[in-house]
């Protein structure tokens, strides 16, 4: 085996674009403002957009506000939709005199069929009745349009539904393009009792070319850029229960950090990455969460090429707009509402333009008053969620000719999968790794 | 506590309304100004009795809280609001700005403290 090889492998390289901005909240100011404020500014941005789109649907119609309704005047109304849920926990119930039979366990899902959907603007607000909305697909927080009329009993019966739709998408050169690669990888819960630091040691080693001979080294050279997206520590509940701990358990708490950390140091020193936090890690339970503190990769933070990001996280490689969340708003999105896969609740999230609907109203969010950064103004070409159960990708057509890869990302701890997307026809595949011993 | 009436005056600081008593002499009013009559805010909480009824800016203010189209005022601030419906394009009239920054206005919405 030759050790000096006459050529040396170089890492292909990409130009980077952080549009973290619109999430960071260092600026932000809590001046006693409620989410009334939030839901203003997401309805107003919404709004202007729909009464722009709804000419080209259904011009002969008029538009009103909500408190405008006749009875039996066919319009078009735009606003907020709250659904009503039965089984929603309300933090009233704990008061409530009457101890009823209720589960103590609360159900993965809170659908029930009794579940009904009710629009708001500033004027009012109004139950949405027909069977066009279901109420199984909708969740609280999402602006529509919807054309129909008012009953003798209040209600209004939905005959049509105008959702945003995909937001427009800024066009990608199609020079011809070489070979690059980004690796997605989320929820290695070091620390955790599923997790396999072999596994782990594999993927960084498989990255940097530690492995294999130079044709696999050289696939590893195409990979320009590693995200971590989410959930890469866990710490064992038993040590944050508000009690003072030991010296001997602080070393405990401080242990995946220290972990997590070389291994991020080997993966620093030889391409660049992004690690982003999720439900798990030591940053701000609201969204958008915050960068996890630098203080916590001594090793890794040295180098340039490590980025510590929100979640949700926006970036650019070459011009090609990635968008991902660590999984908060899909799972949040699973227990409201009900779809075939994971992959249709990011389709809807794009088509409502919006990362985070249920936000704040069962996902914890700041109280932004002047905007709502979750709004999708433009379209990414790769949009990630981590931390699902398995491994999931889909390409997603636009009316308008837009191509959006979606991409469900595995937890690593326990299928020890990564997705590997390559950057020139935004193709994906899964990089399983595997350390059973068999005999 | 074994105090004199001379220790009171040093721990106590006497001070004398004279203006105010000065005020009650002048004004004469038909009805006693305790009694539940027309007009009297005795029924009512001092928080919510509004004292500067007469008070034009105020009223031109309070109309800008309550206008709808520039979304909630609680917890926000009257010029905050204002250039938030301005760079949200709503057009807020500039008669508001100018008095929010230029003389003795609440700058706080009508709301404030009360809720």
């Amino acid at each position: 085996m030759e050790v000096d090889s006459q050529e040396q492998l170089q890492r292909k390289q990409s130009t980077y674009l952080s549009l973290d901005e619109n999430f960071e909240i260092q600026k932000e100011v809590y001046r006693g403002q409620q989410y009334s404020q939030i839901y203003f500014a997401r309805l107003h941005m919404m709004r202007t957009l729909l009464y722009s789109l709804v000419p080209n649907w259904k011009s002969h119609l008029p538009v009103c506000t909500v408190l405008e309704l006749e009875e039996g005047k066919e319009c078009i109304i735009v606003g907020t939709l709250y659904k009503h849920m039965k089984l929603k926990p309300c933090i009233l119930d704990e008061y409530s005199k009457e101890r009823s039979v209720a589960p103590l366990i609360k159900p993965h899902n809170f659908m029930h069929q009794d579940d009904y959907l009710v629009l708001e603007d500033e004027s009012g607000r109004v139950k949405l009745g027909g069977t066009k909305l279901s109420p199984s697909v909708y969740v609280t927080g999402v602006v529509v349009a919807l054309h129909g009329k008012e009953t003798s009993a209040g209600a209004f019966f939905v005959e049509d539904v105008l959702e945003a739709g995909l937001p427009p998408q800024i066009e990608r050169p199609l020079k011809s393009r070489e070979d690059k690669y980004v690796v997605f990888v989320s929820g290695l819960s070091i620390g955790s009792s599923s997790s396999n630091p072999l596994q782990f040691q594999l993927l960084v080693d498989h990255i940097t070319g530690h492995l294999g001979d130079e044709e696999e080294q050289g696939f590893a050279a195409e990979i320009v850029h590693l995200v971590i997206v989410g959930n890469s520590v866990e710490i064992s509940h038993g040590l944050l229960n508000g009690q003072n701990l030991a010296s001997k358990d602080q070393s405990r708490l401080s242990e995946p950090f220290k972990e997590l950390d070389i291994l991020l140091t080997q993966i620093a020193a030889s391409l660049p990455l992004d690690i982003m936090p999720g439900s798990s890690d030591p940053a701000n339970f609201a969204l958008p969460q915050q960068p996890l503190n630098r203080c916590l990769f001594p090793g890794s933070a040295t180098y340039n090429t490590f980025r510590s990001c929100t979640n949700p996280h926006c970036f650019e490689l070459d011009s090609i707009r990635f968008l991902g969340t660590s999984g908060q708003n899909i799972d949040d999105l699973t227990k409201y509402s009900e779809a075939k896969d994971k992959l249709d609740f990011l389709e809807r999230t794009l088509r409502w333009r919006h990362l985070a609907p249920t936000a704040p109203n069962t996902l914890g969010c700041y109280p932004f008053t002047d905007r709502d950064p979750f709004l999708i103004d433009s379209c990414p070409d790769v949009y990630f969620v981590g931390n699902q159960e398995k491994y999931e990708t889909r390409l997603l057509k636009g009316l308008e000719g837009q191509l959006v890869r979606l991409i469900c990302i595995p937890r690593f701890c326990e299928t020890g999968v990564a997705v590997v997307l390559n950057m020139r026809n935004l193709e994906c595949h899964a990089l399983t790794f595997g350390t059973q011993i068999s005999s | 506590m074994a105090t004199t009436s001379k220790n009171m005056n040093v721990f106590y600081r006497q001070k004398k309304n004279s203006s105010a008593s000065t005020g009650k002499k002048s004004t004469k009013s038909p009805s006693p100004k305790h009694a539940a009559t027309f007009g009297s805010d005795i029924t009512q909480p001092p928080a919510l009795v509004s004292h500067d009824d007469f008070d034009e800016q105020e009223q031109v203010l309070r109309q800008f809280d309550m206008n709808m189209a520039y979304g909630p005022c609680v917890g926000i601030t009257r010029l905050d609001r204002w250039e938030r419906a301005q760079r949200m394009g709503l057009n807020p009239p500039k008669e508001i700005e100018s008095l929010l920054r230029g003389g003795k206005v609440k700058l706080e919405s009508l709301f404030d403290g009360r809720v």
